[in-house]
């Protein structure tokens, strides 16, 4: 049975500038928004879309990933023909490869489409917040009657150069490619998210592999050899909330843009485009008497007995009486002890922050930073955290870390 | 399955005791009242099973159960999609000679066939009137070592005020026992004592051949209540073996202690004890988290994902989707799934049904020893 289109997920990314979150972790599986994480967005964008089969390429830490995506259920993505599948590196006869870049990842799972024998694929990435109607997509993409499309978001002029480019003629079509040019010639950024036709897929992968030279990318070597070729290039212009949550600032940002849905563009509570997410099991959360909760968003199995000021709080979080958490992101199982205050923060799964110990400050002139936790990290009774501190490991009482 | 010296099946009857709450299983059945905010009542029951390790569940439903039929699906989310047991439906004419049953008798003369065919030695009859995070194991090793013929679970506990009040054929039939060391020496049939009395909590353990005799026996003399016909009656030739459960239990015996069991959950000792140490899963939603916008005021609150709360809202319990809008107040309540409740709105004491409304400016008020009651779908 042949597949119109199926979706390869690209997750193997390591997220590095994420740091003390990514530790264990690939980006792909870091929490986001109260209750889902990063990876639920593609994924939920695949069913919403009528995406059916989905082959999710993990390398970097895959454990967590491995366990998230399961069978797929969550997603309705466990199907007796297609669904999700985790595609790690794995060993053939000829030997073994990590997955050397972008395109090889799908190189070495060739036969994985073959077995679908679809029309089309799409190429996502796993670490971008994006709510797409990737059906549209591929109506543009056959409309165009187009071997590749890519979707671009039309980024301000000032940051172009930060980049990937697509220069569009007035009929959407390619004419050139700029990687992060000093001198853009267009502000359509490449959002990393491609159509192809099948055939042309599969022609230009084994032609990268054959090539000793290439680094085995798409940005870098697949479009500009589709280029080359003058092939048939468009450009589909995406003018939804996008966001990749690449650094802690970003990922901060977009989790208290989450708050905002009527001025940030991405609104969560959409039932007409529901993001899916594997399911904590916790009961309803519980505001006790005497606790104060304002412009925030709270998830099953919290308990708040203190303050909760304009903060994203994911499932089970404890805030104690007398704790203050203000403009903070604070990921699942967390424990705020009494009296501690955190604010302007990031603070990774299992934290435990000590009686009366500071962590973050709110932003002044001068110092802007997020202060971030590591997961299971325990800050120890009356300690302080500045806003610029990355702590991966437990602070004693009363240290200071800046 | 593999049928060891311990394995037990569950058969849950979840209309036992419809009738006395007539307003919530209007629509339904006592099985599928929603319950502390995300679950409905057949979830403590069940996530109790499956966490013994009972894989084996058969739901023999009577009337009403489109709720619950929607509620369990394939059972998936109780683990309870398997190959080899898993969840079983059994509606009433499921087969030629299945009848509407009126008693226990009846509904397992129903599916004798079905215990015949079965692998496991032990079965665990239960209704789904009692919230609780009930140890099975513990139960069927005390049934064991007594070396009973059936063990019946009982809390220590006084009657409830409805079970004064009403007389027993309109509302269901309801047991207390008096016991001799752990044995039942006497079943009590609606009985209007007050004080603490070992009140039962219908929770059943046999061996599924000896049940399968029993229910035999017991039809063929057109006997119909497993307690009333078949124990009761032969309480010196059967070891019937009390088991006393001293944990946590929300029993559902009218309105107001259906108002009391949710409201009392906002103590976190109680919630602790209900959902600790094993979890209580349920049908899942795929809510966003809930969302307070400024200007909302909440305290003492339990409430589930999905709402969006712009108003005042405390000593209440929120179900999934719940919308208080800016002005509104709500003190009191339990607001079940979907529940809108418009701008400058004021409920008090409001037990509110399914996607009710109560529209801008309305007010809506019952008192603390009787709660208003709004059934579902509803515009005030």
């Amino acid at each position: 049975m042949a597949k119109e289109i199926i979706a390869m997920l690209l997750a193997g990314g390591q997220g590095s500038r994420l740091y003390a979150l990514t530790q264990n972790l690939a980006k792909p599986a870091v929490p986001f928004g109260g209750k889902y994480r990063i990876i639920d967005f593609p994924l939920s964008n695949c069913v919403n879309s009528g995406i059916d089969t989905v082959g999710v390429l993990t390398q970097y830490q895959p454990l967590v990933l491995n366990e998230y995506i399961g069978n797929g259920q969550p997603w309705d993505l466990d199907r007796v023909h297609g669904g999700v599948h985790v595609l790690p590196p794995y060993q053939q006869a000829a030997g073994s490869d990590w997955y050397k870049g972008t395109a090889n990842a799908i190189y070495q799972n060739i036969s994985f489409i073959e077995r679908y024998n679809p029309k089309y694929v799409i190429i996502l990435s796993g670490d971008q917040i994006c709510k797409q109607d990737y059906s549209d997509f591929l109506r543009f993409h056959k409309e165009k009657n187009a071997e590749f499309s890519v979707a671009v978001m039309e980024v301000p002029w000032d940051e172009a150069s930060r980049f990937g480019l697509m220069v569009a003629d007035e009929d959407d079509k390619i004419t050139e490619f700029q990687e992060k040019p000093a001198h853009p010639k267009s502000n359509l950024a490449s959002m990393g998210i491609y159509i192809f036709n099948w055939d042309i897929l599969k022609k230009y992968l084994e032609e990268d592999e054959a090539d000793p030279q290439s680094e085995n990318d798409f940005g870098n070597n697949i479009i500009p050899n589709l280029l080359r070729d003058e092939c048939r290039m468009y450009a589909y212009h995406f003018s939804g909330y996008w966001k990749d949550v690449g650094t802690i600032s970003s990922l901060w940002e977009a989790n208290m843009e989450v708050l905002d849905p009527e001025h940030s563009g991405i609104n969560l509570f959409d039932d007409n485009w529901k993001i899916y997410s594997r399911n904590s099991g916790m009961t309803g959360h519980k505001i006790s008497a005497g606790a104060v909760v304002e412009n925030s968003m709270i998830t099953d199995g919290c308990r708040i007995q203190g303050t909760v000021k304009h903060s994203v709080l994911y499932s089970g979080v404890k805030v104690e009486d007398g704790a203050v958490v203000e403009d903070a992101v604070v990921m699942g199982g967390c424990v705020i002890k009494s009296g501690a205050v955190v604010r302007h923060c990031i603070i990774a799964e299992n934290a435990v922050i000590g009686e009366n110990a500071i962590v973050g400050a709110i932003p002044t002139e001068t110092e802007k930073g997020v202060a971030t936790i590591g997961p299971g990290v325990s800050v120890g009774e009356g300690a302080k955290v500045g806003p610029n501190a990355m702590v991966r490991e437990n602070v004693k009482g009363g240290e200071e870390v800046c | 399955m593999l049928a060891s010296s311990t394995s037990a099946l569950g058969i849950i009857f979840p209309n036992s005791y419809d009738a006395l709450v007539p307003e919530l299983s209007n629509v339904r059945l006592m099985a599928s009242i929603p319950f502390a905010s995300r679950y409905r009542m057949i979830d403590f029951i069940l996530s109790s099973m499956v966490n013994c390790g009972i894989s084996n569940v058969t739901v023999l439903v009577r009337n009403n159960y489109s709720s619950l039929m929607d509620h369990l699906g394939s059972g998936r989310e109780w683990d309870l999609t398997r190959k080899n047991g898993g969840l079983h439906i059994i509606p009433p004419y499921a087969e030629k000679q299945n009848k509407l049953f009126t008693g226990h008798v009846e509904a397992l003369a129903n599916v004798l066939e079905f215990l015949r065919h079965q692998n496991e030695k032990y079965v665990f009859l239960s209704d789904a009137n009692i919230a609780v995070n009930f140890d099975f194991n513990a139960m069927l090793k005390a049934h064991i070592e007594n070396d009973a013929d059936v063990t019946a679970a009982y809390i220590a506990e006084e009657l409830p005020s409805s079970a004064l009040k009403h007389t027993a054929n309109d509302r269901g039939l309801y047991y207390t026992f008096a016991l001799t060391g752990t044995r039942i020496s006497k079943i009590y049939i609606n009985p209007r004592d007050t004080g603490i009395q070992n009140f039962s909590m219908n929770i059943y353990c046999i061996e599924r051949k000896k049940l399968i005799d029993m229910i035999n026996t017991a039809f063929v003399r057109g006997q119909v209540y497993f307690e009333r016909d078949v124990l009761a009656p032969n309480l010196e030739s059967l070891n019937v073996q009390g088991f006393k459960y001293e944990g946590y239990a929300a029993r559902i015996s009218d309105m107001r202690s259906y108002f009391d069991e949710n409201m009392k959950l906002l103590d976190d000792e109680n919630l602790d004890a209900l959902f600790d140490p094993n979890p209580i899963y349920t049908k899942i939603r795929d809510d966003n988290p809930t969302r307070y916008i400024p200007g909302s005021e909440v305290s003492n609150v339990m409430v589930a994902d999905g709402c969006v709360i712009e108003g005042h809202v405390e000593n209440s319990i929120l179900f999934r989707g719940v919308k208080v809008a800016k002005g509104a107040i709500v003190r009191n309540c339990i607001l079940m799934q979907d529940t809108v409740i418009e701008e400058g709105a004021i409920v008090d004491y409001t037990i509110t049904d399914k996607k009710v409304v109560i529209s801008a400016g309305k007010e809506m008020k019952g008192a603390d020893t009787f709660p208003l009651y709004i059934a579902k779908g509803h515009r005030v």
